[in-house]
């Protein structure tokens, strides 16, 4: 009948690969954000569910962003090693997206 | 043998069952980007459109394999006729436009399936049809389908939020997530394309041999090939966009940092799925995973009236299909020739007039969350409350 045991292999791969995706890349906002630069992305048309972004609040939030980096309490050697351990984690989720397309493409993987 | 009437109906009825299945299944990749507004809603479905038009180039191999072994084919079982086949297709456009119009993501396949096993039943009893390949391919993962991903998408987006929740209430740098929402809901795009054209690409085969205009367990031919790529891809850039509307907002309010979540447990479920042979529904494991990662945000709801229809309308899909595909059949077996025209009229009939009902509430790239958004600037919405760290007692 149902093959369990290929369904469970399935529901394993899919939780252990999507957590280290994303693990990596919030991991990578953090450093990313303890470094000091904290991405300020707007929508790219306000349609955002509940908070609806308007130039002014875009602004204010990057405002916020730079006060706070400015109060870091971290030295420049630190934020430097955070920034790099952000590029790191970017790398890690590229390299995902990477094998992601190595699977989608039979050409190469030979199947 | 030559192209006769139904072929040639056979054919343009496969490439318009491709043509919705393409604007039925833009939501599952594109609507959490949209929600969120890491892409404008026509850059997401011009995108979505070029990696299914890719997808359906890449891989070719499956063609053959369209009815699965649901329908008992070969030397001891029945031969499928181009009239059923064509019967088939009809039940499963006819249900792909009225999920669409009831903004219902539900899966093209089971509708496909359910057209076919449909036409099947009138055509040969039920001895045509293998019920417990039935139980273990299509109703068995429609339960499992969206409860992996949910728990996949629950779990990724616990972590996403964990990662980067900050207590002193600084800037937390979660819009950054809006970039990588380009990269997971592409991914899920394209491995869309990689199945999805190709079954219809297996229904044009399949009819083929089935006419003898192609030798059996051939390759399909290129023809068919491009055809079936730029049928899903103009489907998938008209965009259906009253399913975005349900799967982006209907469910649950999606937030970049879950959106994220939630396509990479899309991404990462078909792809485990479909190379480590358990296959899944890309719609139902979409679905799935917004509900999945709805649960994980803290303050988030899930609206479980949704859910509920959405779950409806997949128990419906295969007997509404079927039923359909059905009736077809039996028009179509009766009346020989004049029943096929009957069931072409009444099926344009059908579909333009599910269209023009579509036109009294047009959705469109517009106004896709328009309302959404206009309830957000009426209602001034509180900023996140600060975090509380648990405390342990």
């Amino acid at each position: 009948m149902i093959e369990w045991s290929s369904f469970l292999i399935v529901l394993v791969a899919s939780i252990t690969s999507t957590a280290a995706v994303v693990s990596a890349y919030a991991l990578g906002i953090r450093l990313l954000t303890v470094s000091g630069r904290t991405p300020i992305v707007t929508p790219a048309e306000f349609t955002d569910a509940i908070t609806v972004v308007s130039p002014a609040e875009a602004k204010a939030a990057a405002k916020r962003a730079a006060k706070a980096a400015k109060k870091s309490p971290l030295t420049d050697g630190q934020k430097r090693a955070a920034l790099l351990g952000a590029w790191a984690c970017f790398a890690i989720s590229a390299a995902a997206v990477l094998f992601g397309i190595y699977l989608i493409v039979p050409a190469l993987h030979g199947g | 043998m030559e192209l006769t009437l139904i072929v040639v109906l056979v054919i343009a009825l496969a490439l318009f069952f491709d043509f919705t299945n393409g604007f039925h299944d833009t939501a599952n990749a594109m609507a959490t980007p949209i929600a969120t507004g890491a892409l404008r809603p026509k850059v997401a479905v011009a995108l979505a459109a070029v990696l299914n038009l890719i997808g359906a180039f890449l891989s070719t191999a499956v063609a053959q394999t369209i009815s699965g072994g649901l329908i008992r084919e070969g030397d001891d079982g029945v031969f499928i006729t181009p009239e059923l086949i064509f019967a088939g297709l009809l039940g499963a456009i006819v249900w792909n436009m009225v999920t669409w119009l009831l903004g219902l993501p539900s899966s093209s396949s089971h509708a496909l399936f359910g057209g076919l096993i449909g036409a099947a039943l009138v055509g040969f009893g039920v001895q045509a049809i293998d019920g417990s390949v039935v139980m273990s391919k299509i109703i068995l993962p429609a339960l499992l389908a969206p409860l992996t991903a949910g728990l996949v998408a629950y779990a990724a987006t616990k972590l996403a939020y964990a990662i980067t929740r900050r207590y002193d209430g600084k800037p937390d740098g979660r819009d950054g997530f809006r970039h990588a929402q380009v990269f997971s809901s592409s991914l899920v795009a394209l491995a869309h394309g990689t199945n999805d054209a190709q079954k219809t690409m297996g229904v044009i085969t399949l009819t083929l041999i089935s006419v003898g205009l192609q030798p059996v367990g051939s390759a399909p031919e290129t023809w068919v090939v491009v055809t079936c790529a730029i049928a899903i891809a103009l489907g998938t850039y008209m965009g259906g966009w009253r399913i975005i509307k349900t799967l982006g907002t209907g469910l649950t309010d999606v937030k970049p940092a879950q959106g994220f979540a939630s396509e990479t447990a899309t991404a990462a479920t078909i792809l485990a799925s479909s190379h480590l042979g358990f296959a899944l529904s890309t719609t139902q494991v979409a679905s799935g995973s917004v509900i999945g990662s709805g649960l994980g945000r803290r303050g988030s709801k899930v609206r479980w009236r949704t859910a509920g229809r959405i779950g409806i309308g997949w128990l419906m899909t295969l007997p509404a299909a079927g039923g359909v595909g059905a009736l077809a059949a039996v028009v179509a077996l009766q009346l020989g020739t004049l029943g096929i025209l009957v069931d072409t009229i009444v099926g344009a009939a059908v579909v333009g007039g599910i269209f023009l009902w579509s036109r009294r509430n047009e959705v469109s790239h517009r106004n896709v969350l328009s309302e959404v958004a206009d309830s957000g600037r009426a209602v001034k919405i509180k900023r996140n409350p600060k975090p509380k760290k648990k405390v342990l007692s």
